[in-house]
């Protein structure tokens, strides 16, 4: 793994050396539109239209849409604020990198420099650019990041709401403020500690040229606009950039080769609330949430991305803890939660799905609700309206929309609360229940298969409106055991006594 | 002759070369980790092979033990002998605890990624021969190439409406929705995948999606949606044209084989 890693960064370090090299003399080329016209019609139009005017056939279900290349304006743009059109190079790293994100995916693979640069020559043809943008944006001495500048970078960023009015008070993009593009779609404040959701990078230098150009066709100003009354000086906002840097989550984060909750064993009462500390002793695992276009009604635009899961157990029940950001906490019947909300409004919910029983060998219900031959259980939390409290409930499921509520949800607690952008869920239920043919009963030491599903309710997901999973494990790690020192001590006593044995013969043998 | 290499030292080396070729291969080219309990699988039978190899005839394996034997019965090796007699009931000993302790790492699930397709199955309603499917627009790419064409674009715009989110702009299977998704979407462009299949085949991986998969093949992980639902046969017979077409592989016939 060690050797691994250190080879592929010494790739990487090799790839950027050489880009690095060649950015001379491949600038110095000069780039053919024919035949970035060729490229555009095989690779980009599908997208991006035929016009570029980012009408092609799946704008409408792509979240954010394809970009209309006929106005010239782009996210990534290091061009000065002043400037409408972005450089040639934010062009050709945005085709070369791709917009994390998107479905703006990196060509670098599968188109060369030359074919990059031709592209972009083609594209910028769509709305008529032919200079390259004179003022620049004015980087002056990068500020090296540092608690002092973090501390007066957190200090600006919450001054006269300069950057919480939209992003939040802790950087979730939960600040109650409905954003539109300038195509008057809706769009979301970034949630800047989710740094694998930002278009370029989380870089300081990044966040630097995005505070100081602005992201234009979105609300995002520029702080270097003199006449902003929230203007910033550079080196104050280099503060901001190192400030924005920090917020990226660490710890609740995905990490591919983590698909196995671990339930640890506890002694007493298990932490019925989710913020109780005892939950801090519970490593967390993360898992990409994606839209559910699997069964009908196929939905396209969630805003849930991720969910980070903790389980703890005692001699009797056990304790789930699901944690998920979400911009809005969505209440039903409450004013300012429809004002921010999008057409219609439902409660924010999340479920926890089970298999029946543990699965013997390979064979799991389906993914996705499980189906007549193997149905699964769903322990659904929701957030409650105005008129009525918080709810659980469970219900068996043979498929996505045929879901049957219990009315008895036997002895499954929840509790919930919303805090900075972010939902915690706690519930809580007997290892063991009586209904033993329809209720998961958790053992010890096995393998359980566990997917999750969520609800944001301000952006109208309600059924099969929703954002996924697909199966991961949990497992109730056991205590640890003396057995293995015990068999390990038997093993070496025996191992010694046979080669004393033999070597004892062998001398005997050679006596005679 | 030059030195020659003690038989002993010979299997050991072999074994090894073997395991650390296992790791280089797949941990370091491939960047497929190997799953411990399958290395320890593969390095049974390696090891049993060794084995049987160095034991072939009578002298080989006199040969391959004499070192041992030495070690227990020549009383000059006295020192060495009980140095050994210390170390093997102790590395003994730890193999045991550390193979005892629980494993949190998820189960290995190994599936056929693409299983025998059944002779026939229920398409559209209709009892449908895989053997004898043919994709009805092929022939146009001969006799009508530009109508050939419309139908690829028409084949493009159905994929990016429908199937990029999880396939990829870039047919490369790393869509916007891959990375949340276990198993992870196909790679069109690699030639294992389309480049191996006939149009027939991926007609039925596409119209019976993953539950239409057979139990090797785990069709309860699958997120392939079942597309008979939502797509034409049409539609599924241009998006196959398209996936060809983008990424210059051919799909396998009867006559080629």
């Amino acid at each position: 793994m060690m050797v691994c890693g250190l080879l592929k960064s010494t790739y990487l370090l090799l790839i950027a050396g050489l880009l690095t090299f060649y950015a001379g003399p491949v600038q110095a080329q000069s780039a053919d539109a024919d035949n970035g016209e060729v490229i555009y019609a095989k690779r980009c139009q599908q997208c991006h239209g035929e016009e570029g005017d980012g009408l092609g056939p799946a704008a409408e279900r792509l979240n954010p849409p394809p970009r209309d290349f006929t106005l010239g304006l782009y996210k990534i743009k290091s061009s000065a604020f002043e400037e409408d059109f972005p450089n040639d190079d934010d062009l050709l790293r945005m085709v070369r990198d791709g917009m994390p994100g998107t479905a703006m995916p990196g060509w670098s693979d599968l188109l060369t420099d030359q074919e990059i640069r031709d592209v972009v020559a083609y594209i910028k043809i769509f709305a008529e650019i032919e200079e390259e943008p004179e003022q620049q944006i004015d980087f002056g001495t990068q500020v090296a990041s540092s608690a002092e500048s973090i501390a007066a970078g957190k200090e600006l960023y919450h001054a006269d709401d300069r950057c919480s009015e939209c992003h939040g008070n802790d950087g979730k993009g939960n600040a109650i403020k409905k954003l539109k593009d300038d195509n008057g779609d809706r769009t979301w404040p970034r949630n800047l500690t989710k740094p694998w959701t930002f278009r370029a990078s989380n870089e300081p230098k990044d966040i630097f040229t995005r505070i100081t150009a602005g992201i234009p066709t979105t609300q995002m100003p520029s702080f270097a606009d003199p006449k902003s009354k929230k203007v910033l000086n550079i080196e104050e906002r280099w503060h901001v950039a190192n400030y924005v840097a920090s917020l990226a989550k660490e710890i609740e984060v995905v990490r591919p080769e983590n698909t196995v909750i671990q339930a640890g064993r506890i002694d007493g009462d298990l932490p019925a609330k989710p913020d109780d500390p005892a939950w801090n002793s519970a490593p967390p695992s993360t898992f990409f949430m994606v839209p559910q276009i699997v069964g009908k009604e196929r939905f396209y635009t969630a805003t849930n991305d991720t969910i980070s899961v903790r389980a703890l157990y005692n001699d009797t029940h056990i304790a789930i803890n699901l944690e998920w950001d979400d911009r809005t906490m969505s209440i039903p019947g409450d004013d300012q939660a429809i004002a921010i909300a999008d057409e219609e409004i439902y409660q924010d919910a999340i479920a926890v799905q089970w298999p029946i029983k543990i699965v013997e060998g390979m064979e799991k219900p389906y993914f996705l609700m499980g189906d007549t031959s193997k149905p699964v259980n769903l322990w659904r939390w929701s957030s409650g309206t105005t008129q009525e409290p918080e709810s659980v409930a469970v219900f068996d499921a043979a498929g996505i929309g045929q879901q049957q509520p219990r009315g008895d949800t036997g002895e499954l607690v929840a509790t919930g609360s919303y805090q900075a952008g972010t939902w915690r869920v706690v519930m809580i239920r007997p290892l063991n229940t009586d209904a033993t043919d329809n209720d998961l009963q958790f053992e010890e030491g096995r393998f359980i298969p566990v997917a999750f599903f969520a609800w944001d309710g301000s952006n109208s997901e309600n059924g099969s409106r929703l954002a996924m999973t697909t199966w991961y494990w949990l497992l109730l790690k056991p205590p640890p055991s003396a057995m293995p020192m015990v068999a390990a001590i038997i093993i070496a006593l025996l191992v010694a006594a046979v080669l004393i044995f033999w070597g004892r013969s062998a001398a005997a043998g050679r006596k005679e | 002759m030059a030195m020659k290499i003690p038989r002993l030292l010979q299997a050991a080396l072999v074994l090894i070369g073997v395991y650390v070729g296992f790791i280089v291969v797949f941990d370091v080219l491939l960047q497929a980790i190997i799953p411990s309990s399958l290395l320890a699988m593969y390095m049974f039978f390696v090891t049993a092979g060794v084995f049987m190899v160095f034991t072939y005839d009578e002298e080989g394996t006199r040969e391959l033990v004499a070192p041992i034997k030495a070690l227990v019965e020549d009383p000059s090796k006295r020192l060495i002998r009980n140095i050994v007699f210390v170390i093997v009931p102790l590395a003994a000993g730890a193999a045991t605890y550390f193979q005892m302790q629980p494993s949190f790492e998820a189960p290995v699930e190994l599936r056929t990624i693409h299983p025998a397709p059944p002779t026939t199955a229920k398409i559209y309603g209709k009892q449908v021969n895989l053997l004898k499917l043919e994709n009805p627009f092929r022939e146009l790419e001969k006799e009508d190439p530009d109508q050939f064409r419309e139908l690829v674009d028409e084949g493009a715009a159905v994929y990016i409406r429908n199937c990029q989110f999880c396939h990829g702009d870039k047919l490369d299977g790393n869509g916007p929705y891959a990375a949340g998704l276990n198993p992870t979407p196909l790679n069109f462009q690699d030639v294992g995948t389309i480049a191996q299949l006939q149009e027939s085949y991926l007609f039925w991986r596409i119209s019976t999606g993953g539950p239409g998969l057979p139990k090797e093949a785990a069709p309860w992980i699958s997120s392939m949606p079942v597309w008979q639902d939502f797509l034409t046969e049409d539609e599924i017979w241009k998006v196959i044209l398209y996936l060809y077409d983008y990424t210059g592989h051919e799909p396998r016939s009867w006559e080629h084989e």
